[in-house]
């Protein structure tokens, strides 16, 4: 392949009915002759764009390490990057694999003798699996918008502190679902642990704000992990918030209409401060103000302004324990 | 017998409307309830004609033979009705999968609240019938999958629903959030048909499940036991994970079956083949890898590498 002088190679190629073949294309950054040190992935969500950018632009960087193209620079390490899994999702901007509207990470561990997207995962599986860190990236949906966040689920002391090593300013617990045990994350955590998520931003479109902080929290996390030295951040780390499983407060909508806000993901909020209005559809009048029941980091803001009764329109992360533990029943994609 | 039709949840939507799930109750007395549910994925519609025959022959019942209806059946066909407004399998806007929200809710996201409103209207039933329609990808012989879990209660009742097939399978922890699943295991019976094929509406299937879930209301004591009913014309056979093979694609095309569904095919058979919009040739052949029954076939031509084209239940001759 053409791509030899990028260290480009192919974890799987597949035929098409009516189209060239295609394949499933990774970075493989560094040292050859070790097991990876890190593997990142994005893309598992065609439609989440700011991982894949992310992802595709720290390749680019670290393809210059490894060629001695960045005085001072080194890369200790191997590095894996796939910037996406569902590729064909991507070139058709559609969150699922386009063919069968299956949702890539709801079929691992996969199977390689199985359906396509079962062997699209077990690929990916197999060749991120080995590495030592694994770090998988996700835009939420195209109606919600987070603040960049890591996600653990039942995460060890371990995963804890390395989750820190990012330098992004929540670092949120979560339960394992049902639906859950089938995402890479888990399938990862099957296979010995040592993984991260990483929610930023949301589906549909490019937030360069949340990319500059993602790919900042990549350099330094790889230099945390001892596989990237010399180079010189420009800014400081912030400081992280870590909250636990029963710290996230998601706030409902009891109005349907058109809800309006002008907050920005990452602000600190007071109990009783105003998060947005939501206005009835039809009339155009003010249903309802909405404010914040509770004090806390507004982790994340519905930016699809029309709202049915009962959707999400915020989440906020709370210092105290909140009695319930209601993330688990709101089940919707990417949340 | 009284008949009633009635909404049982509702939500706001942005513009003016509501988002309404209905219901029709047919009433004989106060004997127990059976319950029909479909539409969970919005491209599936043989459920949606199942619960019309149904209406059709209570209808019937009522006249012929009054009196035979002695507790209730309650008709759910529209369980994701913005999936079937919009021809969406999932729940539009949240993209959601509402057979994999159960038990849902009140709180939750619009696909819990539906899930929410659907245990609580089910509760408490001698059986709930789900009853899916495959996907638009493949065609299905009317069957009953029912989870290892809950066997024991589930197959004598299968069985009575003269169906051509009844599937065995191990329990899936992804699976528990499944109707079925949800009400197993809060002790409300649950039995998930799957039959035809999505987008479509197959009249003998439907006549066939019909004929099986009138017998199985007799014999749960919905409808009373001298009522006159069509002989049952199936006895199932039993699969489990053991002996049902999946056949994928090895290969990218077009695939053309040259077995009809539901046919007992030889070790070696060709099924089929995957060919080639651009060339002539043939790009691979797809034969039987034992003696057995193909349930399941492929009706969406087009496959990509590792597209499911057809199961088949071993069978020993």
């Amino acid at each position: 392949m053409s791509s030899a002088q990028h260290d480009e190679s192919v974890l799987l190629r597949m035929t098409a009915p009516t189209r060239e073949d295609f394949d499933l294309p990774i970075h493989d950054i560094g040292p050859r002759d070790v097991a990876p040190r890190v593997a990142l992935v994005a893309g598992l969500h065609g439609n989440e764009l700011n991982g894949v950018f992310v992802l595709a632009r720290l390749a680019s960087f670290l393809h210059q390490v490894a060629s001695g193209g960045r005085e001072g620079a080194e890369l200790l390490g191997r590095v894996l990057v796939i910037p996406a899994v569902n590729g064909l999702g991507l070139n058709v901007r559609s969150r699922g694999w386009p063919f069968d509207g299956t949702d890539v990470n709801r079929m691992f561990p996969g199977y390689d003798r199985g359906e396509t997207t079962q062997r699209i995962a077990s690929a990916v599986l197999a060749a991120t699996a080995a590495a030592h860190w694994r770090i998988d990236l996700h835009s939420s949906n195209v109606d919600f918008e987070e603040l960049p966040q890591v996600r653990l689920f039942e995460p060890t002391d371990v995963e804890r502190g390395a989750a820190r090593w990012l330098g992004l300013p929540a670092v949120i617990e979560r339960p394992i679902t049902p639906t859950l045990t089938t995402t890479l994350a888990h399938a990862w955590r099957e296979r010995g642990g040592r993984g991260l998520v990483i929610q930023a931003g949301h589906a549909g479109s490019l937030q360069p704000g949340h990319c500059e902080r993602l790919f900042r929290a990549l350099m330094d996390f790889l230099e945390r992990a001892g596989v990237l030295v010399g180079v010189r951040l420009a800014e400081p780390e912030e400081d992280v918030h870590s909250f636990g499983p029963r710290q996230s407060f998601p706030m409902i909508a009891e109005h349907a209409g058109w809800f309006v806000s002008r907050l920005e993901v990452g602000q600190w909020l007071q109990a009783g401060d105003l998060v947005g209005y939501v206005y009835d559809g039809f009339r155009g009048d003010l249903a309802a103000e909405i404010r914040s029941p509770v004090s806390g980091l507004l982790s994340g803001i519905r930016r699809q302004p029309l709202l049915c009764e009962g959707d999400l329109v915020a989440r906020i992360l709370v210092r105290d324990i909140v009695t319930a533990s209601p993330e688990t029943y709101l089940m919707g994609h990417g949340q | 017998m009284q008949r009633r039709r009635e909404t049982f949840f509702s939500l706001a939507l942005p513009y003016r409307e509501r988002l309404a799930l209905e219901r029709a109750v047919f009433t004989g007395g106060a004997g127990p309830r059976l319950a029909l549910v479909s539409g969970i994925h919005g491209d599936e519609l043989e459920g949606l004609f199942v619960c019309h025959r149904i209406a059709a022959r209570l209808e019937e019942l009522a006249e012929r033979q009054p009196g035979s209806l002695l507790g209730s059946v309650e008709l759910y066909p529209a369980l994701n009705p913005l999936g079937l407004d919009t021809l969406e399998r999932s729940v539009p806007i949240y993209d959601v999968d509402l057979n994999r929200a159960f038990p849902g809710h009140p709180e939750g996201l619009l696909p819990q609240r539906l899930a929410d409103a659907a245990m609580r209207s089910l509760d408490g039933a001698a059986l709930v019938i789900d009853i899916h329609a495959s996907n638009v990808y493949l065609r299905e012989i009317p069957q009953v999958r029912i989870a290892r879990d809950f066997q024991g209660r589930l197959v004598p009742l299968a069985r009575a629903m003269n169906l051509d097939l009844i599937w065995l399978h191990e329990a899936s922890t992804v699976l528990e959030h499944t109707i079925a699943h949800s009400l197993n295991a809060r002790g409300t019976p649950c039995l998930v048909v799957e039959m035809g094929v999505g987008m479509r509406v197959t009249p003998a299937f439907a006549e066939q499940v019909v004929t099986g879930i009138l017998h199985v209301a007799q014999r749960l004591g919905v409808l009373d036991a001298v009522s006159k009913l069509e002989e049952l014309t199936k006895m199932p056979l039993v699969a489990d994970d053991g002996n049902v093979h999946y056949l994928n694609a090895e290969t990218s095309g077009l695939f053309v079956p040259c077995v009809e569904h539901w046919s007992a095919v030889r070790c070696g058979e060709l099924l089929g083949r995957i060919v080639s919009p651009l060339r002539g040739e043939t790009l691979s052949e797809v034969l039987a890898p034992c003696d057995g029954m193909l349930f399941t076939l492929r009706e969406y031509p087009l496959v990509y590498e590792g597209s499911l084209l057809a199961r088949l239940m071993e069978v020993t001759r």
